[in-house]
């Protein structure tokens, strides 16, 4: 399983920031100052590998940005997914998925006992869009394993279930 | 915007030729979200990524309104086959006698 959200909920996920007030009485309670946790421990627990890439310069509206994978980001992904042995790229964070297919591979990583990166392609649009091309994979989370694309939920969850995948970790892990 | 499950289902049986082919929306009504299960020769020798890529390639068009793609099963007619005898005899016997 997995998903990849389009527009609409794109609109909703940019505009995160909740615009709603409640109003009692005459005062007006503005909403509690913890926001988007997601992002959030995304910063404190994120990767020593900085993937700087340049942003679109059209607005985000162009949601099908064509070439998104351009040669200076496909070497970064080279170097991202080589260097760590199991990475997940996914729609929010580990400690805060932000889709239920990412918390279950970010559950099943957990329970396989061996460390993992995540990267949360929601705060870049041009990761996002390039990433697709990249594993030639429509949809979020991707997982890579030993510098290659392992696949999404649904094939995740078959190797868990088959063992295929533990046997794969552990192999990544010793090598 | 979204898509129907007939479409879906007719882009894979033109470009897969499955033998058994079920299409489930799980969207609640949008058409933006599926449960596909499929067999299909082509599978055959095949890892199960490259499985997935093909039913990906097949609904390229179809993926770009929907959200979520759900691949539960994506076999071979042999796998089908013996995941089917698998479902007939793991089940209880059926209680000829009644209390």
């Amino acid at each position: 399983m997995s998903c990849s959200m389009g527009f609409h909920s794109r609109l909703t996920s940019s505009s995160r920031i909740p615009s709603f007030e409640f109003v009692s009485g005459s005062t007006a309670v503005s909403p509690p100052a913890v926001r988007c946790p997601g992002r959030r421990s995304h910063t404190s627990s994120s990767l020593k590998v900085g993937i700087k890439i340049k942003t679109c310069s059209r607005r985000i509206d162009s949601t099908r940005c064509f070439a998104a994978l351009n040669p200076e980001l496909k070497t970064t992904l080279d170097k991202v997914v080589t260097s760590h042995k199991v990475i997940l790229f996914m729609k929010g964070t580990k400690d805060f998925p932000q889709c239920g297919f990412s918390n279950t591979v970010v559950q099943i990583l957990r329970s396989a006992n061996v460390p993992f990166e995540t990267i949360n392609i929601l705060d870049n649009e041009m990761l996002r869009q390039g990433l697709k091309e990249y594993s030639q994979w429509p949809t979020f989370p991707q997982l890579y394993i030993d510098g290659e694309f392992f696949g999404g939920c649904d094939i995740t969850v078959e190797a868990y279930k088959s063992g295929e995948l533990q046997e794969l970790l552990e192999k990544a892990s010793l090598s | 915007m979204g898509v129907s499950k007939e479409q879906v289902e007719s882009a894979l049986r033109s470009k897969l030729s499955p033998s058994h082919i079920e299409v489930i929306d799980t969207s609640g009504g949008c058409g933006a979200s599926f449960q596909v299960e499929i067999v299909s020769e082509e599978f055959e020798g095949k890892r199960l990524l490259e499985r997935h890529r093909m039913v990906n390639g097949a609904l390229v068009e179809e993926m770009k309104d929907i959200h979520a793609l759900s691949i539960t099963k994506a076999l071979t007619p042999d796998q089908w086959k013996i995941k089917q005898q698998e479902s007939a005899t793991s089940q209880p016997p059926s209680t000829t006698t009644v209390a």
